[in-house]
Formats: structure tokens, sequence, C-alpha cells
């Protein structure tokens, strides 16, 4: 099986970065039969779809629309989020740079579907060219009628802004991007039960619809081609649909972004990204750094999807895939994501503030070489009182990792403890910061 | 005495009328709230006297500071104020030509002027940008600012090495600026480029895979480079808020 491409199609065409270019590759079909139809039957033809956050939690992503009054009282937002922080990801920022008038448009369908009046697209700062190349599209958008008032002819109106971040992983969960676009500090707030959904009151207390870049992206073709078309990719899965792209890097000979269909088996994914390079295959992330580690022999039989990711203890999360060879040395893998989970715990809520930054102090020592006995034990202890206990998923994000490492790879653990030194002999992965 | 508004549109007040908000939806009451943090709106309490409104965090005045923004930043300020529907939420893009006007550094005079303009207090305004870790709110950045990324990817393809090398070739650590103001180096977290691993941003390029090599032929284009990349990238974010009409530079 080989890559199927629906958003990454004609991303190595530069022209498609432009609007003529679009159209001549079928762009703005999709708004065009969206505006014809009623609010309702988008929704439900995204509810045909079986179309999940690509994000990383994987909520139905109609239940998001549906979610919004239809009886409107008040401003209604449309917020992109393209905080993408992610370690490993980067399929947003290659959609953003090659494919810009995807997002503009799927904002814009959703916008119709959710009455939406204004909307923002949150980018990292850190993505200038992402930026540049949505906002050249947004300008081209406006001077042809397909963005602003009375978009190609119809009643509909709206507004789109693009609003860029200044450097935190955190804005990237959802209440701390609503803190941090209402010029708040990013730090996230109440979540339901305990407050009202976003979609009922989000930024600035008005019913928001928030999804990420490649969720919104997905509106196109399911529009062109019918949500039935593309509930029809990935049907081997028990509840995965469509296509997904996958940030394959690592260490493999060929590090990219590939677009496949759910129900692949992960190792063709490693395939396609030209196989492991400088040894043979140790372990992988599969979706990005927050979800748990996994095995060689998990690797082969693992099917991409949702669901299926389960199986094997791990999750499809963002998306970004990384592969490591037999020269890494895990302990060293799993200081470095405790050190990138604490020095971007925001500081809000005391288990994820202080458990991030003492499952760092633990990791130091041992691979400082003073790891002492029942370390391992100890890490799994914090990581365990983080988990479940934190006011937002960096806290869990921050948990399962080392969780995963240390029941992987356990006695890479007591080797580095009991001697103070790696197992494995790899100059790259033990420079270390003084 | 008693009034009860049911909607305040909060760019426009700036009459201090004295109110009293009995119970209405939690919408007016945030923007009543938001307010009177600003200072437009005074409470019946600010006006018996009870409790001393001087507590209260004010936004400084224009007296008390020396205004930096030239006409330009006051224009994109002012089409940036259009973009939402308060001013709050234009501080983060405020902040980020706070940053270009001031050569790059956020010191305490940009917080104040940022904070003046935008009517919230100089405290809140310092508590935004310094949760944010590309406002340079330490010291002066210098010309250029070179982030290493060590993050995983870039952390198994070399990123140590290579932020060892930069760090010996210019005498400086991590977050230090050298002595000729030329150079500042910060090892980053994620760049969200892993396909590119060991990669570098400098202003607003990402440069990688790098090597040894590499680093060599950018130290030496930059040495050369008169224009401040801390700088130019600030000015490039404040072009990519605006709308082509309201655009006055332009995006490279």
């Amino acid at each position: 099986m080989a890559e199927l491409k629906l958003l990454l199609k004609h991303a190595d065409d530069p022209t498609y970065r432009t609007l003529k270019g679009y159209k001549a590759n079928g762009g703005y079909k999709g708004l065009s039969k969206a505006l014809k139809l009623e609010k309702q039957a988008i929704i439900d033809e995204v509810k045909t779809s079986g179309l999940r956050g690509r994000g990383g939690a994987g909520f139905p992503t109609w239940i998001k629309w549906n979610g919004l009054a239809k009886d409107k009282k008040s401003t209604h937002y449309v917020v992109c989020n393209a905080d993408e922080g992610e370690p490993g990801t980067f399929k947003d920022k290659q959609l953003m740079e090659d494919c810009p008038f995807l997002l503009v448009e799927g904002m814009t369908i959703a916008a119709y579907a959710v009455q939406g009046d204004v909307g923002y697209i949150y980018i990292r700062a850190e993505f200038l060219d992402a930026a540049k190349a949505v906002r050249q599209a947004i300008d081209e958008a406006y001077a042809n009628n397909l963005l602003g008032k009375n978009i190609l002819g119809t009643d509909f109106s709206f507004d789109l802004h693009v609003h860029l971040g200044a450097g935190s992983y955190e804005c990237g969960e959802e209440s701390a991007l609503m803190s941090s676009l209402m010029g708040e500090r990013g730090m996230p707030r109440l979540k339901f039960p305990h407050a009202p959904l976003p979609t009922v009151s989000g930024v600035w207390e008005s019913p928001t619809l928030l999804n990420n870049v490649e969720t919104f992206a997905c509106a196109c073709p399911i529009m062109v081609d019918g949500g039935e078309a593309y509930s029809k990719l990935g049907a081997s899965t028990k509840n995965s649909r469509g296509t997904k792209i996958f940030s394959v890097s690592g260490h493999v000979n060929k590090p990219g972004n590939f677009e496949i269909e759910f129900g692949t088996p992960l190792k063709e994914l490693l395939e396609l990204a030209g196989g492991v390079k400088g040894g043979k295959l140790k372990a992988c992330i599969p979706g990005g750094s927050s979800m748990p580690v996994i095995k060689p022999d998990e690797i082969d039989r693992a099917i991409i999807g949702y669901e299926e990711f389960q199986e094997v203890n791990s999750m499809v999360g963002s998306g970004g895939c990384m592969f490591f060879n037999e020269h890494t040395d895990i302990v060293m893998l799993c200081w470095r994501t405790a050190l990138f989970y604490a020095n971007e715990s925001c500081g809000k809520c005391t288990p994820c503030r202080e458990g991030t930054r003492w499952m760092n102090q633990i990791l130091d020592r041992i691979v400082a070489g003073n790891g002492q006995k029942g370390d391992k034990e100890l890490l799994v202890e914090v990581a365990s009182q983080i988990e479940g206990r934190s006011f937002c998923a960096l806290g869990e994000a921050a948990a399962w990792p080392v969780k995963g490492f240390i029941r992987q790879f356990p006695e890479e653990f007591d080797y580095w403890i009991e001697h103070g030194k790696s197992p494995v002999k790899s100059k790259e992965s033990l420079v270390m910061v003084p | 005495m008693f009034l009860i508004f049911t909607e305040i549109e909060s760019t426009s007040a700036t009459k201090l009328d004295v109110i009293f908000v009995l119970s209405t939806t939690p919408r007016t009451r945030f923007h009543c709230f938001d307010q009177y943090n600003s200072g437009t709106l005074l409470a019946v309490s600010d006006l018996l006297q009870i409790g001393s409104s001087n507590e209260r965090p004010m936004p400084p005045k224009a007296e008390d500071i020396d205004l930096r923004f030239g006409p330009q930043a006051v224009a994109e300020l002012e089409a940036l104020k259009s973009h939402y529907p308060n001013w709050k939420a234009c501080m983060l893009p405020a902040l980020w030509i706070a940053q270009r006007e001031y050569g790059g550094f956020l010191g305490d005079a940009a917080i104040m002027e940022v904070a003046h303009r935008l009517k919230r207090s100089a405290a809140e305004v310092q508590g935004v940008a310094t949760f944010y870790s590309m406002y340079n709110t330490q010291h002066q950045p210098g010309r250029h600012k070179i982030e290493v990324c060590t993050c995983l990817s870039c952390h198994f393809n070399g990123a140590f090495r290579i932020r060892d090398y930069i760090s010996n070739k210019l005498g400086i650590g991590n977050r230090e600026t050298t002595e000729d103001g030329m150079f500042m180096l910060e090892e980053v977290e994620c760049l969200n480029a892993c396909d590119r691993a060991p990669v570098l941003q400098v202003g607003d390029q990402y440069i990688g895979p790098v090597d040894e090599a590499a680093i060599d032929a950018l130290l030496e284009k930059l040495r050369s480079t008169e224009e401040s990349t801390v700088v130019q990238m600030a000015d490039q974010i404040v072009q990519c808020h605006l709308q082509s009409s309201e655009r006055v530079g332009s995006i490279k």
C-alpha cells in the first residue's frame, strides 16, 4: 500500500499556493457546493464521513460542529489551532506552507455550517513561512470575494484573521490557546463538566469552534466527494476514517510527511520513509512525544488507527512518528522527553509543575551516573501521581512517555542505575547539558 | 442609581459611567470586569471611595513614560484593535510591535508603552510578556539570535554537538550574548521541523540540517548582515497579522 494523498496531493506544485493554481486543481469547489446546501446538511455530511479531530484527541468533528447554537444570539467564532508544538510533528507546517488555501477554504466551509462571523488562525510564531503563506492566501481570498462580506454573492459573511503566538507549547492545548488568543498568559481554563464547552462559551464567552489545521483541511475533500466516499477510506479499521498525515523523523533515511489511509500497517510507514538508518530498529514513538514508546515486535503488528494503536498500548496522537535505531539510549530519550515537559509546563497546577520537575531531576541524576536504587520505581510513582490529577492534558502527556519507557525497557534503566553509564555505545546521545 | 446594562461594547466605552451591575448575562459581566480592569469603567466603590481605587493597578499615564512608537506602529496597532472584540486581545501582537520598535528587547519602557496604549496595567503586560519564550524580556538579545533546537529528533541527530560547536566558537553559553552584541545563543524546544534535524532558527529562517561547515558559513553571513534579524522577525510577525489594506510594511 502506498501513500493515499487527499490533502497533500498537490503539495509539490508551487502554483497550488496561489488562488489560480488552487482553483485549477479543483479548489473552492467544496465551498461553492457547501453554500448551496443547508447548514445542517453540511454537518450531517461531516458526520457521515466519520472524521475525527486530527490534533491528538480524536474527538468526532461533527459533534463540535453540531454543538454551536442554531439560533444565534451572539457572535460565533471559528478558531484554528495551528500551534503545532508536539515534538516529532510537522504536518500542519507543511499543510500551511504548501496548501494554505485548503485551510482557508476548510475554515470558510466550517464557518458557514456553524454560522461563524469571525475566524482566527492561531499559528505559532516560529512558523513564519507558514504564516506568510496563509497570509497571502487570505489576502487573495479577500480580493476575490471568497472572504469578507457576502461571499460569492450569498448573504454569508466571514472575516478571517491571522494571530501569531509567541513561543509556548502549552498554547496548543484548547483552553490555553483561547486564553492566549484573548491576550492572557497561555494557561488552561476549567473544562467540561466544570465549565461550559467552548462550543457554548469559548473565546470572549461566545460560542467557538476550535479545530486543528488538518481537520479543517479535511472539510474540503469531504464537501467535494461527499462524506460517504470519505468514510470508505480506512473501512478496515474499527472507527478511524479517511487519511492521516504522519510526520516521520528520527533515524530514518527519508524523513518527511506521508499521507496514508487508516488501516495501513505501521511497518509500511517506515518503508515509505526509506527504512531505518544506522542500524537495526529499536523503538518507535508513533504519535508525538507524549505517546508511549513501542518495540519492534509491536511495530510489526501495529495497524494505524485510533483504536488499533491502543492494542499496542499507544495512540495516534498528532501523528509525529519517530523511529530510533539500536544505538539509541532509551534512558537518554526518556530524559530528553521529561526535560521538554518540565520546560513547557505552564505552572498553573501543582501536580504537573512539580511532578515534571521531579521526574526531570531524577532522570538528571540517573544520566549523570548517580542513579540510586529505587529510582525507577520512584519515577513510576511520580508519573502516576501526575496522571489524572493535572489541570490539562499536558500532565498526562508528560507521564505517559516516562511510564512507557520504563515499562518497555526496564533493563536499560537498571543498567544505568547500577553501572552509572549507558548500556549502548553511541557518542551522540551521551552529549549532556551542563 | 441602578443602571442595568445588557450589552457593553468594550472598544467603544470611554465614558466613565457609574454602574451597578445587578444580575446580567455572563457576557455582560465579563465585559464590565474587563473594562473595570482596564480603567475605562468606574465602580460604585470608586465613587463612594470604599476602599481606595489607588490600590487597583492602573494603566501608566502618558506623562510618566517616554513614548517611542512611530506613526507606522501606531497605525498598525489601531488596525489590529479592529480585529478583536476588545483591546486586551491585541496584547500579543502589540508586544511584537514593541519588540520591533525597541530594537528586539522588551524592557520596562516597552512594557509601559504597551500597557499605556492598550489601557492595561503594566504588571499585567509584564505577566503576559514573560510567559512566552520568544519575547526577549531578560536582556538585549544582540543583533542575531541563534536558536538551536535540541528536542528529541534533533538531539539524536547531533543537536548538542552543534550547540557546543557554536558555543565554543562564539565563547558564549545558553541565553548569553557576545560582548560585541552580535550574537545570542539559545537552546529551544521543538521547532517542529524534525525532518530537517538538526535544525536552527535565525530570524524568520529555519536552517537545517546543519553541520559544522554550515555553521561557519552561517556565522560569516550573519556577521556581514547589518540588519538585525531579531527586529526583522518581529516586523514580519506584525505584518502577517495585518490585512493587505492595513499593511504599511511588506511581507518579504
